[in-house]
């Protein structure tokens, strides 16, 4: 028994070492000299994603005309996978590391990594904390608590003063970009319109069906007359706090309501007069952005910390414009 | 789709197919190894890098495999633990939580050996299915992870503390791969030289017999079951010490990863056959696939279908597999049923 | 399942603690009728059956594998989702027939290679379904990009969305009607006779010249075509398919189905008390956010039900055996 243990074990070890022992040998063109930079991307999202879908395109479109050769990584919002993805792109050595942090508190030892071994970073989508700053290059993206804010801005515009009580539906519990929203939103409402209070809130994972499910039991639990607008954290979930109020027999149209995105589920809603104000947010140009600074820093070119994309509010007013054409 | 090649094997001639059996009976880790062949040979002609980076690959295996050594332990007494994911979650959390990084280790291994213990109350005492309970424990500790949390991930007090552990000491291994390593070890010595640990494969093979033949087989499961929660705990703490920060969402895919290591090494399910080394070969196995595919930039869907088809080639080829093949081929040959398949 | 005649007190314990989760019920639903406020509203009913519809189709149909005591079907989270995305982006482009037709073919082919693995090969079903899910959603990921489908505003799948029957949503009626027609199979006939006499011994069974293996491909297919209902329902629902819907549809089906009182050594259980399982869990969600309370808190109080209902139901029954 011990014996045929030890050895499976000699056996095991053995294919380890000769797979270790010929990579070895073989290794030393590794990395071929052609021209163009090498660039990994570590994303959170991907093709599994509605947004990561329409992200990657731009991405790639922008890495293939600047000789980009860019190998793209997907950690499904898993903190750990990312940071061993990260370990294995510093271990190849590229040019430069493209970060979309699945957890934005975790990717310090990734980004000491990359500085240990002089690989500069460029974060995307979602920012570092300050504290992880000066670890980065630079930031291209939206700014995901400015635009929880930027909602709560107009949702304040809307209630003009008057005392409004209001329901929140969250994104996926735990994820970043759903915390960043919150903040943001509830950060703007106490600062610039008290008046505003929110009644209940609850997730609505980022899913239109829960949306409206949560959405319809949170009008029964505060009482439908309370409710005077709905703030969901994104265009899909506000979509399904809509249907919730009209199976309720509720008109949606008096009543404030507010998201961020501009998809191709929210723009119709905006036209219609049901949703009165979401906030744009480009997926190309998220990610056209994040090869197009990194270009800038392999080439030495000098970036600014921050290249934020412009949160344009999007109600009515400018709902057709082709500056804002809903994306996804 | 994949059962076509095994089916082909089905009516070949008995003496042959005997030998073949006697083969693959023998050990358990044949499956593995020969899985860890070929995934050696094929990132060997495709990703070099795999090797030559070898400590970021066991890093990889190393954040596959602990949890899995330790849920082994329990698999090999025919129980499960479903809720090793979220006692990683739970302990990465209550350690991030306590300013003193020493402390703060030690209240997270307690709490892991507590929900072991926890686990093993209502399997041993009240007598509920393992599945059931730790299925239970699963929502509960994932709910109090997001609650213990406030729904944030929680930084550590003491971060430079992190990152001095995320470093390499002995050469470029860190010490996560030191730990698993040294867990490997210790779990290997236990079921194979210590005798309490030896009968955890008597509880697993017959219990009723182990009872007979005064196994204390409660008091094993108790073992068994503080040994999962321990190591989960440990891979939390372990996961936050890197990472600067504890996640309440921890572990999404530690659960069934770790399960699908120790079933690629031969652990059977139903308890009694299996061993240690074999989840390592199945950890293994999972962690250079992965890096493999990463390094070539493979994107992920396509690495979920490819991973998915080797889990299933490898579970559709255990020797029982062979022997259910032959034995329904056989049937189905000597007329016993006539009627159509459905 | 008759058993001897034991002491009247034992008796009646047992007798209650079969029925456990018929009281834990009923309790409930009382105590919400009494102390939540606008519990009992037509809009909260629906609300209730719209979480309770599409993972209660799942596990009723999820419980004829776990009867059978292959544990659970992980894979259902993909079906539902391809089931729905199918639905929606065939119909879109080539018409709701067509779409019907193709996702009827994928729920077979999910049916047919889980239970052949399963039943023929004698594989084990948690890795089987497991990696059938990698599959099944790596290929749709691939496959629909990642995309949110949505069908025209004034569809027939919006429409079905719509219809109310007797003021409650199709949904609801679709669950009732599945939960019927599974008792039925499950209870009054043949093959229903044969799942659980296999889950509760496989060997005499399979001694007795049964084909236990096309049994199991059964109890596959049974799950799939369910699971295939359900992604139709939740499509319908919110007009919406995406390949991330469903998300915890294979723990959460089966958390319902151990709460109603099948034992996942198999052998055991019933359809009746899956739907019971599935209401129980809908209603005490329900309760949790019309209180308020916060996601964290919901998952701890699931999984507290789980393991308590368990431990009473085990308790009672050492306590009779005594």
């Amino acid at each position: 028994m011990i014996l045929r243990t030890r050895g499976t074990l000699a056996a095991t070890g053995l294919l380890v070492a000769t797979g270790m022992l010929l990579a070895g040998c073989g290794s030393g063109a590794a990395s071929d000299g052609s021209d163009g930079y090498t660039v990994y991307a570590l994303l959170p999202q991907g093709n599994d994603q509605p947004y990561g879908t329409t992200y990657l395109p731009p991405m790639q479109e922008a890495a293939a005309k600047a000789g980009i050769k860019l190998t793209i990584t997907n950690s499904q919002y898993d903190a750990d996978k990312q940071a061993s993805e990260c370990e294995v792109a510093v271990a190849a050595r590229p040019d430069l590391i493209i970060l979309w942090p699945a957890v934005a508190d975790t990717v310090r030892p990734c980004l000491e990594a990359a500085k240990a071994a002089d690989i500069p970073v460029t974060v995307t989508n979602s920012d570092v904390i300050p504290a992880d700053k000066s670890l980065i290059k630079a930031y291209s993206g939206p700014d995901t608590y400015g635009q929880g804010a930027a909602s709560a801005e107009i949702m304040c515009e809307l209630a003009d003063g008057k005392p409004t009580g209001i329901l929140m539906v969250n994104g996926l519990t735990g994820n970043t970009t759903a915390i960043n929203r919150r903040q943001g939103f509830l950060d703007t409402i106490q600062k610039n319109c008290p008046n505003v209070t929110v009644l209940a809130e609850q997730p609505g994972n980022w899913n239109k069906d829960t949306s409206q499910t949560v959405t319809s039991e949170m009008l029964t639990s505060v009482g439908a007359a309370k409710v005077q607008g709905i703030y969901a954290a994104d265009d899909t979930m506000v979509a399904g706090a809509i249907d919730a109020l009209k199976a309720q027999g509720i008109d949606p149209k008096p009543l404030l309501i507010t998201s961020i995105g501009n998809t191709k589920l929210g723009n119709p809603l905006i036209k219609s007069g049901e949703l009165d104000g979401t906030i744009f947010q480009s997926s190309s140009w998220d990610g056209q952005n994040a090869v197009v600074v990194a270009e800038k820093v392999l080439k030495g070119e000098s970036v600014d910390e921050n290249l934020f994309m412009p949160s344009v509010k999007v109600t009515a007013a400018n709902a057709d414009s082709p500056e804002v054409a809903p994306e996804w | 789709m994949n059962s076509t090649p095994t089916l082909s094997l089905g009516p070949a001639t008995t003496d042959r197919s005997a030998r073949l059996r006697a083969a693959l009976a023998r050990r358990t880790e044949w499956r593995g190894l020969a899985l860890l062949a070929v995934v050696v040979v094929a990132t060997l002609s495709f990703e070099p890098l795999v090797f030559t980076a070898y400590p970021v690959t066991l890093g990889r295996v190393a954040l596959i495999g602990l949890v899995a050594l330790g849920l082994t332990a329990v698999i090999l007494m025919g129980e499960l633990d479903l809720s090793v994911a979220s006692t990683l979650a739970v302990a990465g959390v209550v350690m991030a939580s306590i300013p003193n990084v020493a402390l703060g280790i030690v209240v997270a291994l307690c709490a892991g050996l507590l929900i072991g213990l926890v686990n093993a109350f209502f399997v041993v005492k009240v007598g509920i299915n393992s599945f059931i309970a730790t299925l239970g424990m699963l929502f509960v500790l994932r709910g109090l992870a997001f609650v213990l949390s406030g729904e944030k991930p929680v930084r550590m007090a003491d971060i430079e503390a992190g990152i001095a552990f995320g470093a390499p000491i002995i050469g470029p291994i860190t010490p996560r791969v030191l730990i698993f390593v040294l867990v490997f070890i210790g779990l290997q010595i236990f079921v194979t030289k210590v005798r309490a640990g030896r009968e955890f494969y008597a509880v697993g093979g017959n219990r009723q017999a182990a009872r007979d033949a005064g196994i204390p087989v409660s008091r094993r499961l108790v073992t068994g079951f503080m040994l999962s929660g321990f190591v989960a705990a440990l891979a939390g703490v372990i996961n936050t010490m890197e990472r600067t920060a504890a996640d309440p969402t921890a572990g999404s895919t530690v659960l069934l990863a770790s399960i699908a290591a120790a079933i690629i090494g031969g652990v059977a399910l139903t308890g009694g056959r299996g061993s240690i080394v074999g989840t390592l070969v199945g950890a293994l196995s999972l962690g250079i696939i992965e890096v493999g595919l990463t390094l070539s930039g493979v994107q992920v869907d396509v690495q979920q279908i490819f991973i998915g088809g080797v889990l299933l080639l490898a579970v559709i080829t255990d020797p029982a597999s062979f022997r259910a093949v032959v034995g329904n081929a056989r049937s189905f040959l000597s007329g016993r049923r006539g009627e159509t398949p459905a | 399942m008759k058993r001897g005649t034991r002491p009247s007190g034992a008796q009646t314990l047992q007798w209650v603690s079969e029925r456990g989760i018929f009281f834990f019920t009923a309790a409930l639903v009382a105590f919400a009728a009494l102390f939540i406020d606008n519990f009992v509203s037509i809009v909260n009913i629906t609300d209730v059956f719209h979480r309770a519809a599409p993972i209660g189709i799942v596990a009723v149909g999820m419980t004829f594998v776990v009867i059978s005591g292959n544990y659970l079907d992980l894979s259902v989270v993909a079906q539902v989702a391809t089931a729905a995305v199918v639905l929606i982006a065939v119909s879109n482009s080539a018409g709701l027939g067509l779409a019907v037709l193709a996702a009827l073919a994928i729920a077979l082919l999910y049916g047919v290679v889980n239970g052949v693995a399963v039943g023929y090969l004698r594989a084990n079903a948690v890795i089987v379904t497991l990696s059938t899910t990698f599959v099944g959603l790596g290929i749709l990921r691939w496959l629909s990009g990642g995309s949110i489908f949505f069908g025209p505003p004034d569809g027939p799948i919006r429409a079905l969305g719509q219809v109310k029957v007797v003021g409650l949503p199709l949904s609801a009626l679709v669950l009732v009607v599945m939960t019927a027609a599974l008792a039925f199979l499950l209870g009054r006939t043949n093959f229903g006779f044969l799942i659980r006499s296999f889950g509760s011994n496989r060997t005499a069974t399979r001694l007795a010249g049964v084909d236990t293996s096309r049994v199991v491909v059964g109890a596959f297919l049974i799950t799939s075509l369910s699971a295939m209902v359900a992604g139709f329902v939740l499509a319908a629902f919110s007009n919406t398919a995406v390949s991330t819907m469903a998300q915890g549809f294979d723990f959460g089906a089966l958390a319902a189905i151990i709460i109603g009182g099948t034992s996942v050594f198999g052998g055991k259980g019933s359809v009746l008390r899956t739907l019971l399982g599935v209401i129980f869990v809908s209603v005490l969600t329900n309760i949790l956010v019309l209180s308020k309370i916060g996601f964290g808190w919901q998952q701890m109080a699931i999984g507290a039900l789980i393991v308590l209902a368990v431990s009473v139901d085990t308790l009672a029954r050492k306590a009779a055996r005594r």
